[in-house]
């Protein structure tokens, strides 16, 4: 379907910081790059932590919680010692010492080591919790699949331009299941991105290409042989961009959540 | 000493002492003057100058840029961005990107002196800008470091400590001046700290009063929005923008951010007062004199710290004094500032996370609009439908102005525990569109919209003025800045820049020439007619 210069905006901009995002979108601020941005201070050892783990468990589970965050005893993960703590400096003599007139044992018999682990299993567990870049999508294959089906030859309309054993054949071996979601819910990133334009000259003369770049004043287009080629959008040049998204677009204000796990959990059939 | 001569020596007297505090004011400031983050207390962001206007806006060059050196890539950001609208003051502007300020010739844009910052940590997302009184300025390390210079030179007079970067707390907002005050705001998601205003001495930098996001204790006025005391101690609230100031109700508005733990609300059940509000405060006490919750219990990120722009209006043959806001959650509201009534609240992009409002116009959510193990669709793009960049409201044609995000979002809940912590989810971006909307105060009704066509904004939004010449400017997500009529959403001019505007426009008379400055990228831009002056 063709529309005037039809507006669709591409941003699949994974992780927004509460004020706004920073330089980079999907796939542009993993957890190192983010830990960075955050002034997280040195990374958590992730093997030391690991043995941290296991003596945290049995020694101090009880009171504070398997993952720290606090049970009878108070929550560690947002514990300023903790978070003010780089490599153990603060936190392994106070597990050495304890905290008798707060009720917590002093940990004297573990060695330097051990307790220096420990210290690296809080550091985890503080990277884990302020580090969204290391977050990850929890299980969306809840819907029904036969639901889904139906949807997608029904109500959804899929089944114009889409057919499981055509151009959707083995497609949930290509994606997991999140982004199998979020791509059929927009595809704008994927072949989406690519739209043709065509630019139609006072004289009537028609250029057309794959749209590089446009705004209210110019467009870009890259032409059949490769090269790019600008246009200024005044005294009647027309541009037409199409838009193969349309229908995707429309469902986006029809969609219930139900509908679109029903549909997430039929792709996943497609392997 | 005659009065005559007294008379001449005036002028230099103000130059030696800085800022005149009668610049200070809610509406209007002197023509040659731009005294605060917003120009004036109100927010409108509305010029009276004239002199660029509809007719002549052909003629607007720029005439000189000042472009940031030696800095370089910022860490976790990338290059820097100038965020901060200059103040200018006798002549020169004060603007700010984070861990630096600069003291820059507003008639020549060349250098006078620039400060630098190190700091130990704290998020380098943004600075807005600095604060001035007399002859200090006011200005925020990221890492909580609240500092005084001396506008002459730049050289540093005190600093005071004013949050704990390592609790994830962090400081970006410029500071605002009133009376002998000087308000003190701070951010930080990831580790569920609790918000907090601050004012502050402006000679000596001590704490006057603090004002909390949440209630202290259970048993306190609205505590019975939060299931305990140490879901209130980590509830968010952060206050990271300059809010706004009526010297004759000698109330602060100020916006708070959204609850913690961010997206995962299930250990915060409640409306989790004052988060994700519009709070009218006394400016000598702190005392909370009302409030307007935007997002009661919100799990969306959806800061409420858009600035809440003051004007008066006659509404129903009544004169009113009034404060509209374009909300991140995508409400506007226009409310009573006297006492915080609702006259509008309707959405300026899809809300579909509402069930409509309540008998005091807040937003209803809808529980199963909150963000879920398999998603929830939303339809405002993940960051809101919109967010700091500055709006503007026009006295002439009584419509305000925003650039808004029109789109979709799936928000995803990535912590189930009892108790979880920082972000515990993400609003995964789907679509987001660049649009300019023109919003009638008296309805909330689009009056007329601009749909950009490159789409997104991305990482960088542009703030917006209006003049009484008949213009509108802002940025596009295209490196461009344009000039519209205000009236009818027209493009009258555009200059392409090499980066996106990235502040809020401002302008000033100097010499008797009008002055645009704005803000794009690394490089400030100045303009002005061609053969003026």
């Amino acid at each position: 379907m063709r529309m005037l210069c039809a507006i669709s905006a591409l941003a699949l901009t994974a992780l927004l910081p509460a004020q706004e995002p920073p330089a980079g979108g999907r796939g542009g601020r993993g957890g190192p790059a983010l830990r960075e941005f955050l002034g997280l201070g040195p990374p958590p050892d992730a093997e030391a932590a690991e043995r941290g783990a296991k003596l945290f468990s049995p020694n101090c589970g009880f009171c504070h919680g398997e993952k720290a965050n606090g049970a009878s005893g108070p929550d560690l993960v947002r514990s300023p010692v903790v978070l003010h703590d780089e490599k153990g400096e603060l936190i392994v003599p106070l597990l050495r010492e304890g905290r008798p007139d707060k009720g917590m044992p002093a940990f004297a018999a573990m060695t330097s080591a051990q307790l220096s682990d420990i210290a690296q299993f809080l550091h985890l567990r503080v990277e884990l919790t302020a580090n969204r870049g290391t977050y990850k999508t929890l299980n969306v294959v809840t819907g029904d699949p036969k639901r889904g089906e139906q949807y997608f030859n029904g109500a959804g309309g899929c089944a114009a331009c889409h057919s499981p054993t055509g151009d959707l054949a083995k497609i949930a071996a290509r994606y997991p299941p999140d982004q199998l979601q979020n791509r059929f819910l927009w595809p704008g990133g994927g072949r989406g991105a690519a739209r043709k334009v065509t630019v139609e000259l006072p004289s009537g003369e028609k250029v057309s290409g794959t749209l590089a770049r446009i705004d209210d004043f110019s467009v870009d287009l890259t032409d059949a042989s490769g090269v790019r080629r600008s246009f200024n959008r005044d005294n009647g040049v027309r541009v037409d961009v199409e838009d193969r998204l349309t229908a995707h677009r429309a469902l986006l204000d029809k969609y219930s959540d139900a509908d679109i796990h029903d549909l997430t959990a039929y792709l996943v059939t497609l392997k | 000493m005659n009065p005559r001569t007294l008379l001449f020596l005036l002028p230099v007297l103000a130059a030696s002492q800085g800022l005149d505090p009668k610049a200070l004011r809610l509406f209007q400031p002197p023509a040659d003057t731009w005294p605060t983050y917003n120009g004036d207390y109100s927010g409108r962001r509305y010029s009276p100058l004239a002199q660029i206007n509809a007719a002549n806006i052909s003629s607007l060059i720029p005439v000189w840029t000042y472009r940031i050196a030696g800095v370089g890539p910022q860490r976790g950001v990338g290059n820097p961005v100038i965020k901060s609208t200059p103040l200018l003051v006798n002549g020169v502007l004060y603007f700010t990107i984070p861990d630096h300020v600069f003291a820059v010739d507003a008639r020549r844009g060349r250098l006078l002196w620039q400060y630098d910052w190190e700091d130990h940590g704290g998020h380098l997302v943004g600075q807005r800008g600095v604060g001035m009184y007399g002859n200090w300025l006011y200005f925020l390390g990221p890492d909580g470091w609240f500092i005084s210079l001396d506008a002459h030179t730049g050289k540093e007079r005190w600093r005071k400590k004013v949050a704990d970067e390592k609790l994830q707390y962090f400081t970006t907002t410029s500071t605002l001046v009133v009376k002998n005050h000087v308000l003190v705001g701070v951010g930080g998601d990831a580790m569920d700290v609790r918000g907090y205003l601050e004012s502050r001495d402006p000679e000596t930098g001590e704490l006057q009063w603090r004002w909390w996001s949440e209630p202290e204790k259970p048993g306190d006025p609205g505590s019975d929005t939060w299931p305990n005391k140490a879901a209130m101690d980590h509830g968010g609230g952060m206050t990271w923008m300059p809010g706004t100031y009526d010297p004759d109700l000698n109330l602060l508005y100020w916006g708070t951010g959204n609850a913690n733990p961010v997206y995962a609300g299930q250990s915060r059940k409640g409306a989790n007062l004052w988060t994700a509000s519009i709070v009218a405060l006394n400016a000598d006490t702190g005392k909370l004199a009302w409030w307007f919750q935007a997002s009661p219990h919100d799990t969306h990120d959806w800061d409420n710290v858009e600035t809440p722009v003051l004007f008066d209006a006659t509404v129903d043959g009544r004169p009113r004094k009034l404060l509209a806001q374009a909300a991140r959650c995508g409400y506007f509201f226009v409310l009573d500032r006297t006492d915080g009534k609702n006259l509008v609240s309707k959405g300026f992009v899809g809300v579909n996370w509402s069930k409509g409002v309540d008998g005091k116009g807040q937003p209803i959510p809808d529980p199963a609009k909150e963000p879920q193990v398999d998603g929830s669709l939303i339809n405002i793009p993940g960051g809101g439908g919109t967010n700091w960049p500055p709006p503007s409201y026009n006295p002439d044609t009584g419509l305000f102005y925003v650039n808004a995000a029109r789109g979709y979002s799936i928000a995803y809940l990535t912590d189930t525990d009892e108790q979880p912590e920082g972000y515990g989810g993400r609003g995964g971006g789907l679509i987001t569109e660049a649009v300019l909307e023109a919003l009638d105060v008296k309805t909330g009704n689009i009056s007329w919209s601009h749909a950009y066509p490159s789409g997104t904004f991305g990482t960088s939004f542009s703030g917006i003025l209006t003049t009484a010449g008949k213009l509108l400017f802002t940025g596009d997500p295209s490196q461009n800045l344009i000039a519209f009529d205000p009236a009818s959403g027209k493009i009258l001019w555009h200059y392409h820049l090499a980066q996106n505007v990235s502040n809020g426009p401002s302008t000033a008379l100097l010499d008797g020439r009008q002055y645009l400055i704005v803000g794009a990228g690394d490089t400030l831009y100045a303009f002005a007619q061609r053969g003026a002056n």
